[in-house]
């Protein structure tokens, strides 16, 4: 059996696999043939758990156990909810998986589906991807009519569908309980849990929710074997991350990398084709815009789970966010703070009045009317806001201005005792190689 | 309000915890603010509120340490268990505290001043208790346009909501009116109505009461009165025989204000109020009160002192036989002293009886269990027979709802289409068929562990067949309740003092009477309207009537003597539950009014027969006490929660059903709350007013070439309606009009026959 190179088809094969023959000939499917009525699930359910997947939208918790939750015996409909509200700034990975290769991600969802006696599937796409939402509306219809999805999947005893709802532009709804609020024609907010999505998630039913990476992982995973998986990096975090590089790199983009064995410098340098001339490194946002921020002195650090923690920051989404030195840390955490005030959902005291003072005070230090004082009153906001809420929005509003304040301490006080900081130049347009 | 949900401490399940180094116990599974609360450790909340269902966990004020669990906990969403180790006062919790207050008040305008809700307010009290004391915010706060009328009823300072979301809960949960919502995100959160219009629903006085800060404020208690000025008084509505429990505020010994109790009667109204019990007290205030006692003579209207008035009384009463006729809101001090005066020799061989249903035939119901509202809860079935309880006992309707949510299955049959018919299964019967749906609720019933059976007053007492049918299966359920959907807000205290509906009305016929008094009774505005006027035409003798606001019989009667409104007096009412619960004044009252049992006890000294008691409480003790439905109940174990009475045997007969025939249709009557004179008359519901209408099916409209909006007139045996407009609804069955009762000018009641609720009619285009 061969060794893929990637576990994303569509990069293994080099072209969109938007056509179901297409994905097909690239080994397509495969997954569903061999397990659907072939396998029993709870079987299925332990290669999942046996590969070691970690969801792959921010919080990593593992995909297996995750899965295993979901009550054996509850009389309720079960569900597979997929979360492609990929709202994190700096993150595109689950853009391309669904429009490149929407085939996989359906295939993975119904793997997940027969693993836990799932009786529908829904993908909750954010608002802002129309088209990747038509790519994956004219999938879903080509799978149905070729019998990978709807009544008796390949014949087996297996009915399963799947079905596309647009979410309407909230960050919030990224959040799994706030999705499926949003999901069920609520207001997103989150749920106060217990109970977790997995015993009373979507109508009060055992829900399975995983992102779109997490799911399209399935199919390799069961078509190679959970061993394969596991092999590929890390033991306790094994797999392949796909990492969306933005900021001021040469070659911005998605890079899938096997954890563990490449570093942020390489990721930075080597696939993204380094800084412009010049320039170096000052800040990274490695896991999206929720982690805290890592410096220059950071750049060797592995890219995977347990290494990112060391380091200080998570690896988040890998939505990877890069500043060189040209770039005001200041403003910058400001525009970071102005996103989480704008997107908390309003429902916890903390992270409603919080976000909207962290914001309210950078703003300040920006304009020139910070005073010292003002960084102190930051630090004792943070602990008041981070943990004392529902989810952890608020700790990813917390973190990069937390962190950019006790990393480069010296630009905040800059701010202040020089009234503000410059209004930076504007970005050059990069030229995309 | 009450923000802590009572714990049963004395519950078998009882676990132990260490509470701040004390052990206390609660049993298992109370929610900890509630077992800290109840073990005297206040823990701070502003979005809990137990009775809108589970907590949400909003406002992050609860936040306490539990050993063993990282982080910080929400007090209001964790259940208490064995052992638990919990600090409310460690440096941990206190500084959470601080911050979620210092937060909370960052965008807050602090202007307690001029705030109505200042003095009484959650957030100020516990800013003040548990808050850091001083403001690290220094930016400019947020400032709106103020006040949005939320509806002409509500103000809402936006710049004050602390996005608690228990106004939104009510609405979506609670009311179910599916109206209130959050719009904007984040620290721009705003509450409104869904589509932007003003919320105007049964039930949106309460999000006055629950609201923890001045956001949500009522409008005509707007810069009326601040707390330190104002005294309350629990009290009980005299507005509909469900007797919810009130707390009347009074300023200047002006009633102000009616809010649900702080600490709620669960077995009532779980401190909820429609929006007519909280703020229809300003009919008090409107023209048609009667403030002066008014002697009608030849010459004209003369107004004389309340003195002169019961002066006059009397010396009308004198050597007569008298005939007295008590409404259906007359306590049971007032009937009480008149069945006294006749029985003494005050009034020697007096004849009385009261206006209402007649339903002396339900008796084989009223002897089964009876419920409480409150059981409703707990039921895992609820059956409605018959009725409209949304419209006419309007409490009923949040019970419903709220077993409904835990899961009870709600089942409703009878004539009329009602709101709560939607929570489940329902059989649409013909009037008089109501025994045929009754016959196959067995199988529910029997499958069910607590089912509670609403039944309708009237509905059952025109429907032999149907008392008959639900005995017999009340009989064969012996583990289900019944509760009494009644018609009449005394109606159950007056007639458990063994008032008849029958009687008096055959003595004037008979030409036995010399003298009337009605006392808070309007026989031609009641059931049977054109009946009464024959009579009285024919009637030689004086008239007194004793009524607090004008009506046709007070611009009739020879002499009216203003009493007091519900408001402002004290008495005793007996709820359609069996409750006999305390009115109590709330407000002094026009200077020449005075209580009805307080004119009943003056025309007695002036008739040379001083009674044995002079207030309410001594004539509850003489003349109220001595019946075998109240042995043993006093006004101290009636208090302010009220004491259940017993069931009484009644001497009420009915006369036979009313099923419809070739050529007549069935007129059933349905008694709007909010579609009767008394919502008419006050300003303050204004735009909450139903209009009177004749609901038909289109078929039975098509059939009298009517349409929506023409207008057309009853006729029956016992008299003509007024005209009214017509109203095409598919869901009344065919053959039937729903029409309303006590709408103003009282259109329907001359269609009636005295003491009945349905009657067979002809319909004629007005």
């Amino acid at each position: 059996m061969p060794i893929l190179n990637s576990v994303y088809r569509h990069r293994e094969a080099g072209h969109v696999l938007t056509d179901l023959a297409a994905y097909r000939a690239a080994g397509g499917f495969a997954a569903i043939e061999q397990s659907i009525g072939e396998m029993e699930p709870d079987d299925l359910l332990y290669v999942f758990h046996r590969s070691g997947l970690r969801g792959r939208g921010g919080a990593g918790f593992p995909m297996g156990r995750k899965a295993s939750f979901l009550p054996k015996d509850a009389k309720l409909a079960k569900y597979v909810v997929c979360n492609a509200d990929e709202s994190e700034p700096g993150t595109f990975k689950d853009r391309e998986i669904i429009e490149m290769n929407p085939f996989q991600l359906i295939e993975g969802m119904v793997l997940a589906g027969y693993a836990i006696g799932a009786d529908r599937g829904y993908i909750y796409i954010r608002g802002e991807y129309e088209h990747q939402a038509r790519v994956l509306d004219a999938a879903l219809i080509a799978a149905r009519e070729a019998g990978f999805l709807g009544d008796k999947i390949l014949r087996s005893d297996f009915s399963y569908d799947i079905t596309l709802y647009r979410g309407a532009g909230a960050y919030i709804c990224g959040e799994e309980t706030g999705l499926l609020e949003s999901l069920e024609g609520k207001r997103g907010q989150p749920r106060l849990k217990p109970p977790f999505p997995a015993v009373a998630g979507l109508y009060s039913s055992p829900t399975l929710i995983n992102n779109v990476e997490t799911l399209s992982a399935l199919p390799p995973i069961v078509t190679q074997g959970a061993d394969w998986y596991a092999a590929l990096g890390p033991e306790k975090s094994p797999g392949t991350k796909i990492f969306s590089i933005s900021g001021h790199v040469v070659r911005p983009g998605n890079y899938e990398v096997v954890l563990g064995e490449t570093t942020l410098r390489e990721l930075i340098y080597e696939h993204a084709g380094g800084l412009r001339e010049g320039r170096q490194v000052k800040a990274v946002w490695v896991g999206g815009s929720s982690v805290p921020v890592l410096g220059a002195a950071h750049l060797d650090t592995p890219l995977d789970y347990e290494s990112l923690n060391a380091a200080g920051t998570f690896l988040g989404s890998g939505g990877c966010i890069v500043m060189d030195d040209s770039g005001c840390i200041v403003r910058a955490t400001l525009r970071l703070a102005s996103f989480y005030r704008h997107e908390s959902c309003g429902k916890c005291t903390p992270c409603r009045e919080g976000t909207n003072w962290m914001e309210r005070i950078l703003q300040r230090m920006v304009d020139g009317d910070g005073r010292m004082e003002d960084l102190e009153l930051l630090e004792s906001l943070f602990g008041r806001i981070s943990g004392k809420v529902l989810c952890a929005l608020a700790d990813g509003a917390v973190a990069p201005v937390a962190s950019a304040i006790k990393m480069f301490r010296e630009d905040f006080v800059a701010a202040v005792t020089n009234g503000g900081t410059p209004r930076p130049a504007p970005m050059p347009v990069v030229e995309v190689r | 309000m009450a923000d802590y949900a009572p714990v049963d401490r004395a519950a078998d399940n009882m676990v132990t915890f260490e509470l701040n180094g004390r052990t206390v116990s609660a049993p298992a599974g109370t929610i900890l603010a509630d077992a800290a609360y109840a073990a005297g450790v206040e823990i701070p909340i502003f979005c809990y509120e137990p009775r809108l269902g589970p907590p949400i966990g909003a406002c992050r004020m609860c936040l306490v340490e539990i050993e063993g669990m990282r982080g910080m906990q929400t007090a209001c969403s964790t259940p208490v268990t064995q052992d638990m180790v919990v600090r409310t006062n460690s440096p941990a919790a206190k500084d959470a505290q601080d911050g979620v207050l210092e937060l909370l008040l960052a965008q807050h305008p602090l202007d307690c001043p001029v705030c109505d809700k200042g003095g009484e307010c959650p957030l100020q009290d516990r800013t003040f208790k548990f808050g850091p004391g001083k403001s690290r915010f220094i930016e400019p706060k947020r400032h709106f346009p103020k006040p949005i009328e939320l509806s002409s009823r509500i103000a809402l300072d936006r710049e004050r909501c602390i996005s608690c979301f228990r106004c939104v809960r009510f609405s979506q949960d609670v009311a179910q009116d599916g109206q209130l919502t959050m719009q904007e995100r984040g620290a721009r959160s705003e509450i409104t109505t869904f589509t932007g219009d003003a919320y105007e629903a049964r039930f949106s006085g309460n999000i006055t009461d629950i609201c923890p800060v001045g956001a949500l404020t009522s409008i005509p208690y707007r810069f009326v009165a601040r707390p330190w000025d104002i005294t309350n008084t629990p009290s009980v509505c005299g507005s509909c025989p469900v007797g919810c429990n009130t707390e009347l505020t009074t300023r200047d010994g002006e009633l102000k204000r009616i809010t649900g109790r702080d600490t709620p009667n669960f077995a009532v109204e779980e401190g909820w109020l429609c929006d007519k019990g909280r703020w229809g007290y300003d009919v008090a205030m409107s023209p048609s009160r009667l403030t002066t006692p008014i002697v009608r003579e030849a010459v004209g209207d003369r107004s004389v002192s309340i003195e002169d008035g019961v002066a006059a009384a009397a010396s009308l009463l004198t050597g007569r036989r008298v005939g007295i006729l008590l409404g259906g809101t007359a306590t049971l001090e007032e009937a009480g002293i008149a069945l006294d005066l006749a029985a003494n020799g005050t009034l020697a061989n007096a004849v009385l009886a009261r206006l209402g249903v007649a339903s002396g035939n339900c008796a084989p119901l009223r002897a089964v269990t009876g419920a409480q509202l409150g059981d409703i809860d707990a039921a895992d079935l609820v059956v409605i027979v018959g009725g409209d309880p949304a419209a006419q006992q309007p409490i009923v309707e949040l019970r419903v709802r709220k077993a409904r949510r835990f899961g009870a299955r709600v089942i409703s049959c009878g004539a009329r289409p009602h709101a709560l018919e939607s929570l489940g299964e329902f059989t649409r019967t013909a009037p008089g068929r109501l025994g045929d749906a009754i016959a196959g609720l067995g199988d529910a019933i029997a499958q069910a562990s607590r089912p509670v059976i609403l039944w309708d007053e009237a509905d059952l007492a025109s429907d032999p067949g149907a008392i008959e049918a639900l005995s017999g299966l009340l009989a064969a359920s012996p583990h289900a309740t019944q509760l009494m959907l009644g018609a009449d807000v005394n109606g159950a205290g007056l007639s458990a003092l063994g008032v008849p509906t029958t009687g008096l009305y055959e003595a004037i016929a008979a030409d036995e009477i010399d003298a009337l008094m009605c006392v808070h009774a309007d026989p031609l505005e009641a059931a049977g309207s054109v009946a009464w006027q024959t009579a009285l035409d024919g009637f030689g003798g004086p008239v007194i009537a004793i009524a607090t606001y004008a009506s046709t019989m007070t611009e009739r009667a020879d002499l009216v003597l203003p009493a007091l409104a519900m408001w402002e007096q004290e008495g005793t009412l007996v709820s359609m539950t069996n409750r006999a619960q305390r009115l109590r004044p709330g407000a002094a009252g026009p200077a020449q009014a005075a209580a009805g049992w307080e004119i009943l006890i003056a025309i007695a000294h002036h008739l040379g027969h001083p009674p044995a008691y002079r207030t309410a409480a001594s004539a509850f003790g003489h003349t109220v006490a001595s019946h075998p439905a109240f042995r043993g109940v006093t006004p101290d174990l009636i208090g302010t929660d009220g004491a259940v009475v017993g069931a009484w045997p009644t001497a009420d007969t009915h006369p036979a059903a009313i099923v419809a025939d070739a050529d007549h249709l069935v007129l059933v009557a349905t008694r709007d709350a909010f579609g009767d004179d008394m919502t008419a008359r006050s300003h303050a519901l204004r735009t909450a007013v139903s209009a009177p209408v004749l609901r038909m099916h289109p078929a039975t409209a098509q059939a009298l070439w009517l349409n929506d909006h023409d207008r057309a007139v009853l006729v029956s045996d016992a008299g003509n309606s007024t005209a009214l407009s017509v109203l095409c609804d598919a869901r009344v069955p065919e053959g039937v009009i729903v029409g309303p009762l006590g709408a103003p000018g009282h259109p329907i009641e001359g269609a009636l026959a005295r003491n009945q609720h349905q009657a067979l009619v002809r319909v004629e285009r007005a």
